[in-house]
């Protein structure tokens, strides 16, 4: 088919003019019939002519297709959608909080109790017990395999440790929250912590330490320990190789005794669940926790410093900037995260392509200078971190430095109304796309209740995000990015990367 | 006003107007070459992007064009006589889709977005 194309445009081109051979036969008498070919005559003057008629129409675009794109970001009104379904919080007598939000649509729930220990309230010596217990509470009970049971009703069991809380949630259908809630309750106050398990659980753990070496987990693993060190936030999560084979049975017990206490857990639930059942059956279960209320909690230092870990056989070199931010219960965290989102991020399937909102994004993407960017913002419970991480090219590190720190310091000198609007919306719409099911509305109950001690309204969540405004932004960029301190973090072919003067000096400008 | 000075470069309305034109056709005929084919885009980003929009045959078309032109002077010759009567200097390709390019960038620079490409000096 596509042959019988070429044939015939090569035959249409290749078809003389008649006035031609009449030329050639009798030269003087008939140069007045030479006349320069009409339009139609060759193929590229045909196709000329098409495309002219196709650029003619784009000039009157159809106002049908301009309706709603407008690259101008505005600020518009949420007032429909602020008003979701309460949060019910109880406090039982034992001091454990029981938070539910019920939807009564949905068929499926997730329950789980949040708990606020993690790796940072270890010491050196046991640093690593917290995940190792979350590893151990999965394997099973006295009476019952917690893992089967829940299973067998169609349901998912998970946990997660961070450096600040521990989580153990359970998805199953409505009809089963409170067998859910029983084998949880279970979990933390019966777990069968024998020997055996424990040195297979070792093992596994342990070659996981081995292979997650050059994970983007491992980038931020060394971003904190050289951010934090020589303070708690900064022992990883896993622990050290040499803790992690001397854990035994009495240090998971003791663990459990002094930071699995009910005034530190939070028993969320969300979806199709009701308060008070859960309330009564909280009530009756978790009887055998202590009540110690006492958090013994090490303040967090940050030191600004940097590891290199410089390896030229792995292709791409991923590094990590970080200044010290604030907590999370300080105003100015939203100020940041609303500056998370103006540096946004951006990898190589990016949908927006060179065409994102982000200045940054746009300079990384235009000159390809990166693989892929991403600006982050942790908050902790009196510090946090606010940094850029990116994957690049060994060659191009300079490069991508210099549009970092440029980027990070503008904020502090030179901020627009528009970029502002952006990143709010976006943070906005961010957060509620998060929580579209009932696992994420639970884990974020959880965290809030552990973290602010309330759930923020959704209505005073936009208030204060669109309290954010271009001054606020420069003047909480001045107060944690304007000559401070940086923590870098880099492994990788990173020999380009440059010195940690360098990036220190490009925290302020002396334009103005 | 801009048809009064578009008037004064009227071919049709203005003799010196006229003769600018009939001498730039007479040099372009010579070698063989369009108007639109002047426009370098070593010189212009715009025209590399325009160039790259444009269909495959027209970009041939003005390569095969240009080269010929270019082994005329290597020669120093002119193109025959009788296809210099069929050559069509005026007829353009070119000037829609790189008045479009323009368009399309002045207005990423009025939303003040990073421009896709800009032109480095060697």
């Amino acid at each position: 088919m596509a042959n019988k194309q070429l044939l015939s445009l090569a035959r249409r081109s290749h078809k003389p003019p008649s006035s031609f051979t009449v030329v050639r036969s009798s030269s003087s008498a008939a140069e007045e019939f030479i006349k320069p070919p009409p339009p139609t005559a060759m193929i590229y003057d045909r196709i000329a002519h098409s495309l002219k008629s196709k650029l003619q129409k784009l000039e009157k675009p159809d106002i049908r297709f301009l309706k709603y794109g407008s690259p101008h970001p505005t600020q518009s009104s949420h007032t429909h959608i602020l008003s979701l379904p309460e949060t019910k919080i109880t406090t039982l007598p034992n001091g454990l909080r029981v938070a539910t939000e019920s939807t009564s649509n949905s068929r499926t729930a997730t329950v789980g109790l949040w708990i606020d220990a993690g790796s940072r309230f270890e010491s050196d010596e046991t640093n690593g017990t917290a995940h190792f217990l979350e590893r151990m509470i999965f394997k099973g009970t006295e009476k019952r395999r917690s893992e089967e049971e829940i299973e067998n009703m169609g349901g998912h069991l998970n946990g997660y440790t961070c450096r600040e809380e521990t989580a153990y949630y359970a998805k199953v259908m409505g009809n089963g929250v409170l067998k859910a809630v029983d084998i949880l309750a279970d979990m933390l106050q019966n777990s069968k912590l024998e020997e055996g398990c424990i040195s297979r659980e070792r093992d596994a753990i342990l070659r996981e330490v081995q292979a997650g070496e050059h994970t983007e987990e491992a980038v931020f693993d060394h971003l904190h320990s050289t951010a934090f060190q020589y303070s708690p936030l900064g022992r990883s999560i896993h622990g050290a190789v040499a803790n992690i084979k001397t854990i035994s049975t009495e240090h998971l017990h003791h663990y459990i005794h002094t930071h699995y206490t009910t005034p530190r857990m939070v028993l969320a639930a969300s979806g199709a669940v009701k308060h008070d059942q859960i309330v009564e059956k909280a009530n009756k279960l978790f009887t055998k926790l202590s009540s110690d209320s006492t958090t013994a909690k090490e303040p967090a230092t940050f030191t600004g410093s940097e590891v290199r870990i410089i390896n030229d056989y792995v292709p791409l070199a991923k590094f990590a900037i970080a200044f010290e931010a604030t907590s999370s219960t300080d105003p100015d965290s939203i100020a940041l995260m609303v500056m998370r989102e103006m540096l946004g991020s951006w990898n190589k399937n990016a949908g927006g392509g060179k065409h994102m909102g982000s200045e940054l994004a746009q300079r990384v993407s235009i000159n390809g200078i990166a693989e892929s960017m991403m600006a982050f913002s942790t908050n902790y419970k009196d510090t946090g971190l606010f940094g850029v991480y990116a994957v690049a090219k060994p060659d191009c590190l300079g490069d991508l430095s210099f549009a970092i720190m440029s980027a990070i310091t503008k904020l502090a000198y030179r901020v627009s109304e528009d970029d502002v609007i952006r990143a709010r919306n976006q943070l906005k719409s961010s957060l509620m796309l998060h929580t579209d099911g009932t696992s994420p509305v639970a884990e974020d109950i959880g965290r809030q209740l552990l973290t602010y001690g309330r759930r923020i309204p959704i209505a005073e969540l936009f208030a204060r995000i669109d309290a954010v405004d271009p001054s606020t932004i420069k003047r909480v960029a001045n107060r944690y990015f304007y000559d401070r301190d940086i923590a870098i973090s880099a492994i990788g072919p990173i020999k380009e990367l440059p010195d940690y003067n360098w990036f220190r000096r490009r925290t302020y400008w002396n334009r103005y | 006003m801009a048809s009064f000075l578009k008037s004064f470069l009227d071919p049709k309305k203005n003799p010196l107007a006229a003769m600018h034109m009939k001498s730039v056709s007479k040099r372009l005929r010579r070698y063989g070459l369009r108007y639109d084919d002047l426009y370098d885009p070593l010189y212009d980003l715009d025209v590399k992007e325009a160039l790259n929009r444009l269909p495959r045959e027209i970009v041939d078309a003005r390569n095969q064009r240009l080269k010929r032109a270019l082994d005329l002077s290597l020669k120093h010759e002119y193109l025959p006589e009788d296809l210099q009567k069929m050559q069509t200097p005026f007829r353009s390709y070119l000037q829609d889709m790189l008045a479009l390019v323009k368009k399309e960038r002045a207005e990423r620079e009025a939303l003040g977005a990073l421009p896709l490409y800009e032109r480095t000096i060697p």
